[in-house]
């Protein structure tokens, strides 16, 4: 069965796919320049056995020989290996940021020898800076993938389009396979990955592994004239260094991914360095001194509205977790309600309205499923999605989504065929189908709470995020129920006094869930509290509207829960739903807008949010030589 | 187990089908790189590389010659001549002999009218040698003018006229081999790792495998500032009191090489009477620099075994540009510190040929060094050419910054720019817009029909750019190197070889003269002019060639020469090409001239590069992966400053000085002074503007580096509006 799926699959990747090239036997991996210098040429003289993260060195020994030694890469389809003696070893990017004089030759030198264009940087320069003049100093980072122990990229992708290989421990990404979600680029905590809008696709530095397989360096170190960037077997310190360290003021912390970077950072420092970038972080000096990431209130206190900005290219995503999240609670609502005896809900089932919201339910997922598929960068290959169900919560949340609304689709027309032909019996298979939708439904909730819970976006990465959801789910679906029973007439209002409570739990579940995680973001250091800063900030006002909302609806529906309005004041119901619905999409919208990365420094203007942001609302970006993408939609 | 996955994914990396790699030397700055473009099967230019056994650059390139397989087909290039009557009329397409025919009667007819000097012809640096020598003997020997100069005068007349005033030539007398042998070196306004990334390499390289003192005077905290082991912060424009101070130090400490001031200069009483004015204590209040620190320096000098100083615009563009480098020259002479490994004073050049105008583009002379005052030069080009001596003049005439002031007068009615961009190069650019605008008849040749001047042009040839054509470049340490021809000119444009010859023909002397067909001809040609004992600029050993296995040859490179690494250093022999033959010790008496901060104009204004952008940007602000790092005009300020105006980071401000205004954006950085901003000179309708750009006395060279402004707050929406008008490339 999988292995049908799998064919399957494979042909309908062929569709489109690219020709692939023909190699003469014999063709040189690379070819060598002549009389090629010393400084372009790999040195590793001695290997040591295990990493700082004392993981073996040896890669065929790491994986414990699953692999043999001397296979192909297949580089282009050449079948020729590599006479690079160590090419089984780990190799690692050596940066003296003491030396760095951010002069772009590497950046150039990668997007020349990859055919980059300019909104496309596998590897970038940024900076921070510290002191006052003349006592001034600024580090620059040159910065590309690590190549990391523990690739979060790889196991983030749904579409399995990465692979740490033995070879050099180059992790390498296929954009062919790459359907463009773009989760790779929120889970890499150095901003590896590069999402091309407008090939749809990621693509990431190679290591130059067709160079290392003739024995020179990457392009970017061959090019570097600060003397900055070296390359070699990791753990080793180049000739006429002194350190290999795992950090340097700027750098993420090396504990989420294991990053096979070392460094060289000698000349003395500031307590601060800052950046130029218009990210809201700076660094400051601990005792032990290595550098850690802290707010730095770049545009004061003031608050502001900023409404427009809440729409960003992450829309689809708010409508595919609300939609989803209303659909989820709903059906466990109208499916559980019954089974356990609720009257009301037997009621609502019986008068038809349950099979009404139905339909409504899966009009809802189908259009969150759409939002979802049409956010990928090529929509046509959103059957990859479940390509690594063994690794990615991305896979795993689609799934969980996909089976929920195909088994309440199945729920859906079994309890319609009971309901119209009246035939009791199948509702049994409904329900069959019923506890299947709701197995999907939950396994699809966690994985979608799963997939933010990502170390390089603290914002995300708190139990919050599970607040959030769950209160939506039960919120939402609990407000969409009484949405129906609202117009379904006055016979169901009683429903409306049971289904209060419910509301009620998942506001208070919700609004606890953002206390705690202000809470925590008050104490915080770094991205986390870079991304508070700007909520209480830049969207400062929007911000208390909607904890007051907040507040405002739990009070609301309690109210209207005791004082059971009747007749037309039961319309009164409409003010909380309709405030309830705008309070969950700002708070989801903010949510989406509000995360900071846990990226590397910028520059000026290239490779600063706020500059990208300018130059797209002035048409700066309308020129391709601005390196900037305007926005597509 | 997340790898070790059995099935392969296929590894794409790009290929670009490179079939051949061609020859050439760099076209940026005078560096001097040898690079190798990637020629793909349909003879498309696509990749870009070092020469990894070119002494130079031994297989590094900055940024600019990575993408420079791009510049073919950048943006903006020309392909038909255009011509229009009036400035207010459309261009119309013409065809090059009725282009030509037109250019040759306007030139005769405003010559025949007002007299010859009336029509003038400022050039560049960016031209092959062969081209620069043939524009000599048409502009000298054809057209006649002597209102005939280079774009030079804006970035090395003052190194030229120091050289010639020390040392009796130009010639910047070192290399960059003087790296690995020297024990002390003085970075004199001059940013390596911005500027010239792979000398920064050279020197990098030197010093990691012998560590030496490395000191830097500038005002503003630069890269290599801060990896000096001594920055000198200096107050802008005072480079001549440091210099003076120095010396004092080193002569009232005995620490000068007595032997050498003896036997090789002269002068030297004079300059000790003028330093003698200058003492730490009443210097340092001046420059800035603390008397203790200068003291320190000078003994650091004058101690070192071998010292040197190398010095870029930071010297050249101030009032006092000639005389630093004097002062530079007579640091290295009192020390006995040219002509040696190590020890030498080095000018780290512009443009990339900006050497190749200065050694045969008769714009200051006549072909080889040669002086228009001394009549046996005369004679001897006249009869070389086959013309009358007579009709060359007999002193120099104007300079390019000269030149526009007497167009504004009206003494000059007609122009000729070749490849140089005025309008935004020169300083106080609103003056230059409205001096362009009285001219009968302006021609531009450029690469480029959006070059700026184009607005204000009578007629524009389309030229062809750097590798479309063949020829020599001259580096920084008089490195000759070869130019060839990667791909044909785009379009119809031509080489501007070409179009010398070609118009040529329709002056009388064109039918005297022989204007050969190939470059190389012309090549010989110069190899015959440069023979001669005493004469440095000899090239007459060398052919293309022997450059091209050798990687680029340095001058003196004499008849039957076969050791590559004899050109290395000039006056090796203490002998200089003085009448006395001995080197100039020149006082520095020093007037302050500067434009100072004052109350209405509160900060100083210092310009200069970015790395990834090369003068007007008519090449690298059409190339993405270069524009993209400052893809609009900026000013450093520092935050301190910026934030009692109440001015924001990254926002726009309106900048004002006494002669113009521009828009920038801020980014504010302690790298500069508090009453000091700096703008990157490369943008068009930005801070060339507002510079005063007062002329030094010897080189004509403008001082773009000391103004004042005043910074004033804009409305954002209009600023964003103005920038994004003013950046089509």
């Amino acid at each position: 069965m999988l292995d049908k799926l799998e064919q399957f699959r494979d042909r309908l990747d062929q569709i489109g796919a690219a020709e692939k090239p023909v190699v003469a036997e014999g063709t040189p991996i690379f070819e060598s320049r002549k009389g090629e210098q010393s400084y372009a040429k790999l040195a590793d003289v001695e290997i040591f056995d295990v990493n700082t993260y004392g993981k073996k060195i040896d890669l065929i020994e790491r994986t414990e020989g699953k692999l043999p030694v001397g296979r192909s890469m297949n580089i282009n389809e050449n079948k020729a290996v590599g006479d690079n003696p160590n090419r089984n070893k780990q190799h690692a990017f050596h940066f003296t940021a003491d030396n760095c004089i951010g002069c772009h030759a590497c950046e150039a030198a990668c997007s020349e020898k990859n055919d980059n264009p300019a909104h496309i940087a596998f590897r970038s320069v940024g900076y921070v800076e510290s002191g006052s003049y003349p006592d001034y100093k600024r580090i620059n980072i040159s910065m590309a993938c690590n190549h990391c122990d523990d690739p979060v990229c790889l196991k983030g992708c749904p579409t399995k389009a990465y692979t740490k290989h033995v070879e050099y421990g180059a992790v390498l990404q296929d954009p062919d396979t790459c359907f463009g979600c773009g989760y790779c680029t929120w889970v890499c905590p150095y901003n590896a990955p590069q999402l091309d809008p407008i090939k749809g696709q990621v693509s990431k530095c190679n290591m130059c592994v067709d160079r290392l397989e003739i024995g020179l360096k990457p392009a970017c170190v061959s090019a570097c004239l600060g003397n900055a960037l070296n390359f070699g077997v990791v753990e080793n310190t180049p000739e006429n260094r002194v350190q290999a360290k795992t950090s340097m003021p700027g750098f993420p912390d090396p504990s989420i991914t294991n990053p096979n970077i070392r460094f060289q950072q000698t000349t003395s420092t500031q307590r601060e360095m800052t950046r130029t970038d218009n990210m809201p972080l700076k660094y400051h000096k601990q005792d032990d001194g290595s550098f850690r990431s802290v707010v730095d209130e770049k545009d004061g206190k003031e608050q502001w509205w900023n409404l427009a900005r809440l729409s960003s290219r992450e829309n689809p995503l708010v409508i595919f977790t609300l939609f989803s999240q209303a659909a989820m609670g709903a059906f466990a609502l109208i499916f559980l309600g019954p089974l356990l005896g609720v009257e009301s809900l037997i009621g609502f089932a019986e008068s038809g309205a349950g099979l009404s919201l139905l339909v409504i339910l899966m009009a809802m997922q189908a259009i969150a499923l759409l939002m979802s598929t049409l956010h990928l960068g090529k929509p046509k290959r959103f059957y990859r999605g479940f390509n690594n169900l063994a690794h990615s919560p991305v896979s795993r949340e689609g799934l969980g989504v996909a089976l929920f609304f195909g088994f309440m689709g199945a729920f859906t027309f079994f309890q319609g065929i009971a309901w119209f032909f009246e035939l009791g019996l199948f509702n049994y298979v409904a329900n069959a189908f019923g506890v299947l939708a709701l197995i999907g439904s939950a396994g699809g909730l966690f994985y979608m709470y799963r997939s933010y819970r990502i170390k390089a976006r603290p914002f995300w990465d708190h139990w919050q995020t599970a607040c959030a959801f769950v209160g939506s789910t039960v919120a939402l679906g609990t407000i969409l129920t009484a949405l129906v029973a609202i117009i379904g007439g006055a016979q169901l209002y009683p429903l409306l006094f049971d289904l209060a409570p419910i509301a009620i739990t998942g506001l208070v579940i919700e609004a606890f869930g953002l206390y705690m995680h202000a809470k925590h973001l008050n104490v915080e250091q770094g991205e986390g509290a870079a991304s508070h800063y700007v909520q209480c900030t830049t969207f400062g006002k929007t911000y208390m509207l909607r904890n007051v909302a907040v507040a405002i609806n739990v009070l609301a529906v309690s109210l209207l829960g005791l004082l059971a309005p009747s007749g037309w004041l039961s319309l009164l119901w409409l003010l909380p739903v309709i405030s309830i619905v705008l309070a969950s999409t700002v708070s989801r919208a903010l949510f989406y807008v509000l995360v900071i990365p846990t990226t590397m420094p910028g520059a000026f203007f290239w490779k600063n949010k706020g500059f990208e942001q300018h130059a797209r609302d002035v048409g700066l970006a309308d020129m391709p030589q601005v390196g900037v993408i305007p926005d597509l939609h | 187990m997340i790898f070790g996955r059995k099935d392969q994914k296929p590894i794409r990396i790009a290929d670009k089908q490179v079939k051949e790699w061609k020859y050439t030397t760099c076209g940026y700055c005078s560096t001097g790189c040898s690079i190798e473009i990637g020629m793909n099967e349909q003879g498309k230019a696509v990749a870009s590389r070092g020469v990894a056994d070119a002494d130079v650059n031994r297989g590094k390139l900055c940024i600019k010659g990575i993408f420079e397989h791009e510049l073919f087909d950048a943006a903006g290039r020309g392909n038909h001549p255009l011509v229009r009557d009036q400035i207010h009329d459309q261009y119309k397409e013409t065809n090059w002999d009725s282009a030509l025919d037109t250019m040759g009667d306007k030139i005769k007819a405003i010559q025949d009218q007002y007299g010859k000097d009336a029509f003038a012809i400022v050039s560049t640096g960016q031209l092959l040698t062969e081209e620069f020598y043939t524009l000599g003997k048409l502009a000298r020997g054809c057209i006649g003018t002597n209102n005939y100069d280079g774009n030079t005068t804006l970035c090395m007349a003052s190194a030229v006229s120091g050289y010639k005033r020390s040392f009796g030539s130009d010639g910047p007398p070192g290399c960059y081999d003087d790296f690995s042998h020297t024990d002390c070196l003085i970075a004199w306004g001059s940013n390596l790792p911005e500027q010239h990334p792979v000398i920064y390499w050279r020197l990098k390289e030197a010093k990691e495998k012998r560590n030496f003192p490395l000191i830097v005077v500038d005002p503003r905290v630069t890269m290599l500032a801060q990896f000096a082991d001594i920055h000198l912060p200096i107050s802008p424009g005072t480079d001549i009191v440091l210099q003076n101070a120095l010396m004092h130090v080193i002569l009232k400490e005995g620490l000068e090489d007595k032997d050498y001031i003896e036997k090789y200069t002269t002068g030297i009483e004079a300059l000790t009477a003028c330093v003698a004015e200058f003492d730490p204590t009443s210097a340092a209040k001046i420059c800035g620099i603390d008397e203790d620190t200068i003291r320190h320096v000078a003994r650091l000098f004058a101690k070192a075994g071998k010292a040197m100083s190398i010095w870029t615009m930071g010297l050249n563009q101030s009032t006092h540009g000639s005389d630093a480098i004097t002062g530079c020259n007579s640091l290295s002479l009192i020390t006995g510190n040219i002509g040696v490994p190590g020890g030498t004073s080095l000018s780290i050049t512009g443009q990339c040929n900006a050497m190749g105008t200065r050694e045969w583009s008769s714009c200051s002379g006549l072909p080889g060094y040669r002086a228009l005052e001394k009549e046996q030069d005369r004679n001897d080009i006249a009869e070389f050419w086959g013309i009358d001596p007579e009709f060359f003049p007999k002193k120099r005439g104007l300079a390019q910054t000269d030149i526009f002031p007497a167009i504004e007068t009206g003494q000059i009615k007609g122009l000729w720019l070749v490849a140089t961009n005025p309008m935004t190069s020169m300083p106080n650019t609103s003056r230059i817009r409205k001096t362009l605008e009285k001219l009968d008849f302006l021609v531009v040749q450029d690469a480029y029909k959006d070059v700026e001047t184009t607005q204000y042009a009578h007629m524009f040839l389309p030229a062809a750019v750097w590798a479309e054509k063949e020829g020599v470049f001259t580096n920084t340490e008089r490195r000759v190197n070869r130019v060839t021809n990667v791909q044909a000119p785009k379009g119809n444009s031509k080489s501007d070889f070409w179009i010398f010859s070609e118009l040529s023909k329709r002056f009388e002397n064109g039918h005297k003269i022989t204007f050969p067909v190939t470059t190389e001809e012309a090549f010989e040609e110069m190899k015959t002019l440069s023979k001669g004992a005493g004469r440095n600029l000899d090239i007459s050993g060398m052919t293309y060639e022997k450059i091209e296995k050798a990687r680029g040859l340095q001058w003196p490179y004499r008849e039957g020469a076969t050791n590559n690494d004899e050109g290395a250093r000039l006056y090796t022999d203490g002998k200089f090409a003085t009448p006395t033959g001995k080197a100039n010790l020149i006082p520095l008496p020093w007037v302050d001239n500067n434009e100072h901060p004052c109350e209405e104009y509160p900060f100083w204004l210092n310009t200069g590069r970015v790395v990834e952008h090369f003068h007007t940007r008519t090449r690298t602000g059409k190339m993405g992966n270069l524009n993209k790092y400052s893809p609009t005009p900026y000013m450093e300020m520092n935050p301190d400053a910026a934030a009692k105006l109440g001015i924001k980071h990254q926002s726009y401000v309106r900048i004002a000085s006494r002669r113009g205004d521009a828009v920038v954006m801020v980014q504010l950085t302690q790298r500069v002074a508090p009453n000091a901003v700096f703008i990157p000179f490369h943008f068009h309708d930005c801070v060339n503007r507002l510079c005063l750009g007062l002329l030094d006395p010897h080189s004509r060279q403008p001082a773009f580096k000391q103004s004042s402004l005043r910074i004033e707050h804009v409305d954002q929406k209009l600023a964003a509006k103005m920038n994004r008008e003013r950046r089509t490339y």
